[in-house]
């Protein structure tokens, strides 16, 4: 029961911090910005753990969080330098970057307990045995209280920035014209991508996390023409699909990861075709009002 | 021609601006005075939005400097209000009228401040344009020339002493210009502010600016509207293309030769 507690918070939390950094990747349109750093810390967890060779979650932030912020920077580069299109230089830095991690882990796996499966699935399950033990008190999964700072951060960010990071959005240039350092912001948001996926990837895996920066985000997208609102629909589906994937799992005896990503897919299809009907039965009542003035 | 200005808002002094190694602006040296709709015209690509930007800090500078109210750009911002091109942003961004008109205020505003004052200040700017009916309405619902007024309302709400638009009248019908031009003239006439626009359309700038600057990636002209817009200069900004019509315009003014018979 408390390992279901456990578990169900890590989701919650991670999906949390995925849905408020999501929103704005989504607005920007760099959505696939979190799938790239998401694949490219990996080398930087590798060499990280070859280096340590230990497994604790702040030696494995500190090796991804160096890749999750230089990753940017040489996306950007090739963008900004040699003219490449924005998604090309994505296309061809992740790729290269989380390839040199597969390389790594397979040569050095039989010497180091590092798993291929754990890395780019995740294992939420896990989470509740890696307990942080404080003398003899057992303060719970270690993995909450990284998270937890995580979110800390992301909230206050979002909520004391919020109008920075809203101008710097929707209006660039504007925010540049009255003074908003907008290549600063950018590198916050990426910082805190960086930081969020970094979490986020020992309890989703590195290519579900991926689902929950963008999928919920993109399910609120349609509900609301409100930022503030997107972002607070957008954390309510990360939820949902949190304790919907948990049992979805729990009765296909399945990955957790893989059913919470699989729900908030459902979520996204199950508004998406809500809002079709809607606009169809929208339609057809006015045609047939229309027609029912003409025939009078 | 270059004409300056006696009482100078702007001063821009050996201009040079690339993207790249390609320059944009070569050697732009002119002065601009206080008050006043001055318009920026030349071809496409002739680096109109380029000066604009540039003036305002928002492109690097490869040689020259540039002077605003007598100092630099950084130190002035808060008196400087943009308008940018209507199709720089996504107009389905999930925010409101009011909320983007509300980013006029920025410079105003603190996390803890009373936001009531600068809440009624943008309600004012929107019903300046006509457009206080729609605050609460999703920016993506609304006309191209509905979104140029919303834009309109959040430079107004900058209450700054300089402006810069970038073709605030592209894509917008004759009632919306209209409505945009007198609006502008308001400011520059009764406020005293000084508006500088970018500008293509030729057949509205004697009616339009008090001051004019030619530009065709040289300057070519500065001046009042009167003295610089004449047809020397202006072949000079825009090329062989203008000099054609400009040759075909005075064919058709002698009454008496029909243009197919004459070709």
């Amino acid at each position: 029961m408390l390992e279901t507690f456990w578990i169900l918070l890590t989701g919650i939390l991670v999906s949390t911090n995925c849905c408020l950094i999501g929103v704005y990747l989504l607005l920007r349109r760099m959505a696939m910005m979190g799938d790239a750093i998401s694949h490219a810390i990996l080398p930087g967890i590798v060499i990280a753990f070859l280096i340590t060779g230990s497994r604790d979650p702040i030696t494995i932030i500190l090796g991804a969080g160096v890749l999750g912020i230089v990753t940017p920077m040489i996306i950007h580069f090739f963008h900004r330098q040699i003219k490449l299109h924005l998604d090309a230089s994505i296309g061809i830095n992740f790729t290269w970057l989380f390839a040199l991690g597969i390389v790594l882990i397979s040569c050095f796996t039989k010497k180091i307990d590092l798993d291929q499966d754990c890395v780019l699935y995740g294992e939420i399950a896990y989470i509740p045995l890696d307990l942080w033990i404080l003398g003899t008190i057992n303060m719970g999964p270690k993995a909450i209280y990284v998270l937890l700072f995580t979110l800390l951060l992301n909230v206050f960010f979002v909520v004391r920035y919020y109008r920075t990071l809203y101008i710097t959005s929707f209006d660039p240039s504007f925010g540049k014209a009255i003074g908003i350092h907008t290549t600063l912001w950018s590198n916050v948001l990426m910082c805190l991508l960086s930081l969020t996926t970094v979490t986020a990837f020992e309890s989703v895996g590195a290519i579900l996390v991926v689902a929950l920066l963008v999928v919920p985000a993109a399910t609120a997208y349609l509900l609301t023409n409100r930022l503030h609102c997107m972002m607070i629909i957008a954390i309510f589906f990360g939820i949902v699909s949190t304790f919907g994937g948990y049992y979805l799992a729990f009765y296909t005896n399945g990955s957790i990861s893989g059913a919470m990503a699989t729900v908030s897919g459902i979520l996204f299809f199950g508004v998406f075709l809500t809002n079709v009907l809607k606009k169809k039965l929208f339609l057809r009542h006015k045609f047939l009002s229309k027609n029912i003035k003409k025939n009078l | 021609m270059i004409i300056p200005a006696k009482n100078p808002i702007i001063e821009i002094h050996d201009l040079t601006v690339a993207y790249q190694t390609k320059p944009v602006l070569w050697g732009i040296d002119f002065t601009l005075p206080k008050g006043g709709l001055i318009g920026i015209i030349g071809p496409n690509g002739a680096g109109k939005s380029t000066l604009l930007k540039t003036i305002m800090g928002l492109n690097p500078i490869n040689s020259g400097y540039i002077k605003i109210f007598d100092t630099s750009i950084q130190k002035v911002r808060q008196r400087i209000g943009y308008v940018p091109q209507r199709e720089s942003v996504d107009w389905d961004f999930p925010t409101t009228v009011f909320d983007v008109v509300m980013m006029g205020r920025y410079q105003y505003m603190s996390f803890f401040s009373n936001k009531t004052k600068d809440k009624a200040i943008a309600m004012h700017c929107l019903a300046k344009v006509g457009m206080d009916a729609l605050a609460q309405r999703q920016i993506g619902q609304l006309s191209g020339g509905q979104q140029q007024r919303v834009f309109l309302a959040r430079a107004l709400a900058q209450e700054a002493d300089l402006y810069f638009m970038d073709e605030p009248f592209a894509g917008v019908d004759a009632a919306t210009e209209a409505i945009i031009f007198s609006l502008l003239q308001k400011m520059t006439k009764e406020a005293g502010k000084t508006i500088i626009v970018v500008h293509h359309d030729l057949q509205s700038v004697r009616h339009y600016f008090d001051w004019l600057v030619m530009l065709n990636m040289h300057l070519v002209a500065v001046g009042p509207t009167h003295k610089v817009f004449q047809p020397a200069l202006l072949q000079k900004t825009y090329g062989g293309k203008l000099t054609l019509l400009h040759e075909v315009e005075n064919l058709l003014q002698k009454k008496n030769i029909n243009p197919r018979e004459h070709c």
